[in-house]
């Protein structure tokens, strides 16, 4: 049997337009608060660094640069990719190095700097994590990926755009409490769903923001666990799923097979049903994801989502908590850090550490995070425990 | 032997052609669209694929006819990537053919907001002297 492996410690940097900061420096930012808990660099094993899109800063050797910056430049380190999905990929890299007692701490560390180019070039970069062959020549940007999605969705299950704009006010109402938001703001419904268009059906208030950030957590074994906190979070199961490449060869666009394939495997290993999750941090890189994710991940049936969403259900004191923290729409996504804030937020809401009480959800015995590279391919599904 | 000239697909162009893509984009050129079938198991796809899926065998092109699709979804495009930012606005649909094979192409005929289920032609069209693309018409 491998290992058991506990969340012992989070850090989590300013999002937004950082241009006061490149990764080196966000990065330090994510660490610092871990190290003044007292978890310094020598007793940490090694490092995994969560580092998606490189072109944007043409950095290279990322994780020999952020190793070296943090101190931490005689420690082993690699750094992973899955695009959007590069968080909890890293996370589940190092889940599988601990649990087979290679290491017994890590240091998880995900970044991006995105906004040292403009939002044209920025769309461009991430248009070529669609196939450069027979998908980009056409100029399908990521919120064109997602936007294929809702015109599927709103076709076959007729729905209001306003059901999606519902989504993004939530969003930025816990955005606005959150200090680490990068659009902390409230917006209304007619704002949101009276946006310029961006990706017809999708207008900017559906879409997430370019933003730069970290975030890191620390993991450790089971047996050294009570070295460094009488808090842990434990990860109770870990499921991943793949779809097609492209995405005119998904069986259905209402769905993401990837998703309920992880979401599958997450809870089984878990030993935990949709109804047992107290909160969860859903990939909302576009409004319609977080529908489909309330539907992939077992909280509604399909194309019932839009009950979770005009019962309020998904608010803090809601039957199913869901991106109490902003979400990638207003706390925004810096694409390597998100997976690692969603896994932060949860871990300072078992803890009730939430900001201000308006946004803490109640006694969270179990958590989910929901993360998903590009428009599917890669998702990572993680159910934590409460140990305390 | 005269240098041929090169060819790529569509409006924002990923310069790796390979001899095979080559062929495929020559018989665009010639308003032929081919889809590729394995040489060992038959399976066929559309766009085409060197290397079966499936056993890893190699495909052969194959002309591809059907015309008359179904739009199964679509994407108005407002803000694009820079290599197409002076297009915008621009339509991307996915079409489903009888046969159930699909392809992703612009609309570039619209009057009317497009809608899921509507018929589509695929067409043909030279961009530029280097450039070829199918496309769909309403
Ligand atoms: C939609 C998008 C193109 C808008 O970018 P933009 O038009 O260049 O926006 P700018 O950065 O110029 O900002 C203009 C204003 O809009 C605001 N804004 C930018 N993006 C916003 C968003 N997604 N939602 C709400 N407001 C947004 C800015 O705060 C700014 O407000 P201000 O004028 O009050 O300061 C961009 O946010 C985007 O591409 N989002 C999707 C990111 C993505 O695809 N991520 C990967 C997903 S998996
Ligand atoms: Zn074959």
């Amino acid at each position: 049997m491998a290992r058991r492996v506990a969340v012992v410690a989070g850090g989590h940097s300013k999002f937004g337009k950082r241009l006061d900061a490149t990764v080196r420096e966000l990065c330090a930012e994510a660490y610092k608060p871990i190290y003044d808990e007292g978890i310094t660099q020598d007793r940490i094993d090694a490092t995994v660094l969560s580092y998606a899109a490189s072109q944007f800063t043409g950095q290279g050797a990322g994780s020999a640069l952020i190793a070296d910056y943090l101190g931490l430049q005689n420690k082993p380190h690699l750094r992973v990719e899955s695009a959007c999905a590069t968080g909890t990929a890293s996370l589940r890299a190092a889940y599988g190095m601990i649990a087979s007692g290679l290491y017994d701490v890590m240091l998880v560390l995900g970044v991006e700097q995105m906004n040292r180019v403009s939002s044209a070039t920025a769309t461009e970069y991430m248009a070529r994590a669609g196939d450069m062959r027979w998908e980009y020549p056409f100029g399908i940007s990521f919120p064109a990926f997602y936007a294929l999605m809702a015109s599927r969705y709103i076709s076959e299950y007729n729905l209001p755009h306003e059901v999606l704009s519902m989504i993004s006010v939530k969003s930025h109402h816990y955005g606005a409490q959150n200090p680490k938001a990068h659009l902390p703001k409230e917006v209304s419904l007619e704002e949101a769903h009276n946006a310029v268009p961006i990706c017809r059906p999708l207008n900017l208030y559906d879409c997430s923001l370019i933003t730069d950030g970290a975030a890191a957590v620390v993991l450790v074994a089971e047996e050294r666990v009570k070295e460094f906190t009488d808090r842990p979070m434990w990860i109770k199961g870990i499921g991943a799923g793949a779809s097609q490449m492209m995405i005119q060869d998904r069986p259905s666009l209402t769905s993401i097979p990837g998703a309920k394939q992880a979401a599958k495997a997450a809870y089984e290993m878990a030993g935990l049903k949709p109804n047992d999750i107290n909160m969860a941090e859903v990939h909302d890189c576009f409004s319609i994801a977080e529908l489909i994710a309330y539907e992939d991940l077992g909280f509604a049936e399909p194309g019932k989502g839009r009950e979770i969403v005009e019962n309020k259900e998904n608010y803090h004191d809601g039957r199913i908590p869901v991106n109490c923290d902003g979400g990638l729409k207003s706390k925004g996504h810096p694409l390597g850090a998100t997976g690692i804030s969603m896994t932060y937020e949860i871990l300072k809401q078992m803890r009730g550490e939430a900001d201000k009480p308006s946004r803490q959800i109640k006694d969270v015995q179990y958590g989910l995070v929901h993360n998903v590279g590009q428009s599917g391919q890669f998702v990572n599904i993680f159910i934590y425990e409460r140990g305390f | 032997m005269a240098e041929q000239k090169e060819l790529y697909l569509g409006y924002a162009t990923d310069k790796a052609v390979t001899p095979f893509f080559d062929k495929f984009l020559r018989e665009l050129e010639n308003e032929k669209i081919m889809k590729s079938k394995c040489t060992s198991c038959g399976t066929e796809y559309l766009p085409p694929r060197q290397h079966c899926q499936k056993c890893l065998s190699e495909c052969e092109l194959e002309e591809f006819t059907e015309r008359e699709a179904k739009l199964y979804s679509y994407v108005i495009v407002d803000f694009g990537p820079e290599s197409l930012a002076s297009k915008t606005p621009y339509v991307v649909a996915i079409g489903e053919f009888p046969s159930g094979l699909r392809l992703t192409a612009h609309i570039t005929n619209l009057m009317a907001p497009p809608e899921v289920g509507m018929p589509l032609k695929l067409a043909f069209e030279k961009i530029d002297e280097k450039r070829v693309t199918y496309k769909w018409l309403v």
